[in-house]
């Protein structure tokens, strides 16, 4: 007896599925307007709310679905976008990572030349992804960096940073903060991180090398070779740096240099930008919030002004359907520029803007808003070293022969003749 | 007879369909994208023997392969006697050999990457706080240089495979029949005669075994210098399979890094064979 009803009550539970499946079928073949986005992007941070963001957009507009998968900055990305366009699984929307990249994707990216967005992107912003009169990509955000420092050690040692704009004054305060670090309770002036050749590879380096380019990466990208006459300057701030950090300095990460060191207030800055913020506030909320703030780091004959720009950059498979692309197109669109998105934008993605019509929003941390002052305000140096970041050239010659300076096992000279040669040789053979 | 054949192809088939699609396949595929200019997408003509010969002026590459060789010579001696020491502590009779024989095992069961990171840990923050504590000056700057990043690798390679070669040589050490010991002994051979006698040639099938698995693992390592060192500072811990993942993915330059894994084969396969065919003449039959 039980068991035939349990049996009876299998049926139902089979011919009910049965049922379900084939209305779904029907479902499916009826609404033609389903259309599914697929989404491969390279800023690992955005994830979470990327895909949220996904769900809100869903809401009003039903027909259309997600698929969301993001890797991991730099070297990682780059292969997966590979794979996934020779096994024939191109995403929809993906990211160009500067000037290399597009040169490789541009085959499958659409000219967005003339789009809403297009024209909203701020002046500057678009010239990395620009190649023969075509746009290939709009910008994620921009971002900036500097010497984040800690407000209460400058108070303390009486030093106001936004007075440091010139190498020698920047150079006085360091060496009087150095002089008071054990009342100030510091280890060290700095946390130099030797072991992320990028730090000073690209950020460092873009303000003294870039300074021939107009800090324009797609110049930078094209040049056969580079002067690189800023040289000496760069050396002084890299000793700087060196000088008065924690040590060993070449066994400094990131890690070391942001959580540990930085956000444990043992030094009183760091060479980093507005993307610390959320470590910092994962660590010590309160000091994330009212305790940090950003300097320009000292550069002569460009005094005051904030290395922002971009390195991410979104585009469209022109390979897809038009309708996909539009799909794509009209999402991206209203990210950007409808109310709700711009909101999502500033306050859920945590980007700083790289569009116009955003001059009515604050910005949820202070680094940030540092960021988004400068871009408004225009006082800002370009970033030319996207142009080389997706180069051999910069992680294997100018990383190595950068860090091994730091080690002792090079000096300057030959460090600033690898530099420019590796790069002669580069741009030779391509 | 030809019963028996066919269903031995059969038997067979399975695994060699495996191993034709996941590992034939592609070594000709690579070979054949060696000889052009391929960069992962697609490539436009045929370079002949360009890439390899473009090898012999890569500094890089040289260079990771002489650190390589280094590491695999200290490894190959290191992995072995220590492998055959613990072997031969844990197979005397004492209390707690067991549980010595799965603490000695257990850092196999980590994988590199993790233990890689783990070690990271060890050397850039424990043993500083050692060295200013104990004031061990030695203990300071560690992976911050060429010397003590080789050393880091070699201590997290041979202290998780340890464990792995100490078992294989458990198992032929207790293959060993008493009755052979108990005559030596009787007849008055000392420990060390015994050791270098009877122990040692009957144990030295497991020599060849673990030559072969010590010189390949270690010129195939991969994940722990990944994330121990990743091949810094100025990419002077780097090893082969890094540098030749390094070609392809930061480089984009897949044609070559295509021919470099080739070479790379040929240098592990051959001298892995020949390590194998000297030693095989070695071995005795009871």
């Amino acid at each position: 007896m039980h068991l035939s009803k349990l049996k009876r009550f299998g049926y139902a539970l089979a011919i009910l599925g049965l049922g379900l499946t084939l209305t779904a079928c029907g479902k499916k073949s009826s609404e033609n307007d389903k259309v599914t986005i697929s989404i491969l992007q390279s800023k690992v941070e955005s994830n979470k709310a990327l895909k949220s963001i996904a769900k809100t957009y869903q809401k009003k507009h039903p027909n259309v679905e997600f698929k969301i998968q993001s890797i991991g900055g730099g070297t990682d990305y780059n292969p997966v976008l590979k794979t996934r366009i020779s096994s024939g699984n191109a995403p929809t929307i993906f990211s160009l990572l500067g000037p290399a990249d597009v040169i490789q994707f541009k085959k499958y990216a659409a000219d967005l030349n003339g789009t809403k967005l297009a024209k909203l992107a701020n002046k500057g912003t678009l010239d990395t992804v620009t190649d023969g009169g075509k746009v290939y990509g709009y910008p994620y955000n921009v971002e900036g960096y500097g010497f984040v420092y800690n407000k209460e050690v400058f108070e303390k040692a009486g030093i106001k940073p936004e007075e440091l704009t010139t190498p020698d004054k920047f150079q006085e305060a360091v060496k009087q903060i150095d002089s008071k670090k054990d009342e100030l309770g510091l280890d060290a002036v700095f946390a130099t991180p030797g072991k992320e050749a990028w730090v000073f590879s690209d950020h460092l380096a873009n303000l003294y090398l870039g300074q021939e380019f107009n800090g324009n990466s797609l110049k930078l990208y094209k040049s056969k070779s580079m002067k690189f006459t800023a040289n000496q300057e760069m050396k002084d701030m890299l000793d700087l740096e060196m000088k008065y950090s924690v040590k060993p300095v070449m066994q400094v990460d990131y890690t070391s240099q942001v959580n540990k060191n930085f956000s444990e207030k043992k030094v009183a800055m760091v060479q980093q930008g507005n993307w610390i913020y959320s470590t910092i506030e994962g660590i010590d909320k309160d000091f994330a919030n009212n305790g940090v703030g950003m300097m320009t780091i000292p550069v002569k004959g460009q005094e005051g002004k904030l290395p922002v720009g971009t390195s991410n950059y979104w585009a469209i498979n022109n390979k897809k359907s038009d309708k996909e692309q539009k799909a794509a197109q009209d999402f991206l669109t209203w990210l950007y520029t409808s109310k709700e998105g711009k909101d999502l934008v500033v306050n859920k993605l945590h980007y700083v803007p790289a569009y116009k019509g955003y001059s009515d929003f604050k910005m949820p941390d202070a680094l940030s808003q540092q960021v988004f002052n400068a871009s408004q305000s225009g006082k800002v140096i370009g970033w030319s070293f996207p142009g080389y970041t997706g180069t051999p050239w910069d992680q294997n010659t100018m990383q190595p022969a950068l860090q091994k300076y730091m080690s002792g096992k090079a000096d300057w000279d030959q460090t600033v003749k690898t530099a420019t040669d590796g790069w002669k040789k580069q741009q030779a053979e391509n | 007879m030809k019963n028996k054949s066919t269903s031995f192809w059969l038997f067979l088939a399975p695994t060699l369909m495996a191993l034709l699609l996941v590992v034939f396949i592609p070594a000709l595929v690579g070979l054949f994208y060696s000889f052009t200019n391929w960069d992962g997408l697609s490539f436009t003509n045929f370079v002949g023997w360009n890439n390899y010969l473009s090898l012999m002026s890569d500094k890089d590459f040289i260079s990771a392969f002489w650190f390589t060789v280094k590491f695999v010579v200290v490894t190959v001696i290191l992995l072995n006697v220590i492998g055959l020491g613990l072997a031969l502590l844990v197979t005397q009779k004492f209390k707690g050999n067991n549980f010595l024989k799965t603490v000695f095992f257990m850092p196999n069961l980590i994988g590199g990457l993790i233990l890689g990171f783990i070690w990271q840990f060890i050397f850039t923050e424990v043993f500083p706080a050692l060295a200013n504590n104990l004031g061990l000056n030695f203990l300071n700057g560690w992976l911050t240089n060429q010397a003590t990043g080789f050393w880091g690798l070699v201590i997290v390679t041979v202290w998780q495979m340890g464990g792995y070669i100490m078992i294989i040589y458990i198992a032929y050490l207790q293959n060993i029949p008493d009755e052979i010991i108990e005559a030596a002994k009787i007849d008055g051979a000392s420990a060390w005669q015994r050791f270098v006698n009877i122990t040692f040639p009957m144990i030295a099938p497991a020599f060849t075994v673990c030559m072969f698995l010590t010189l390949s693992n270690g010129f195939k390592i991969y994940d722990q210098n990944l994330s121990l060192t990743n091949g810094g500072p100025y990419k002077s811990t780097q090893m082969l399979a890094l540098n030749i993942v390094n070609t392809a993915y930061t480089e984009n330059d897949f044609a070559r890094a295509e021919a470099k894994a080739i070479i790379f084969f040929i240098i592990v396969a051959s001298i892995a064979l020949i390590q194998v065919y000297y030693n095989k003449k070695k071995e005795v039959d009871l």
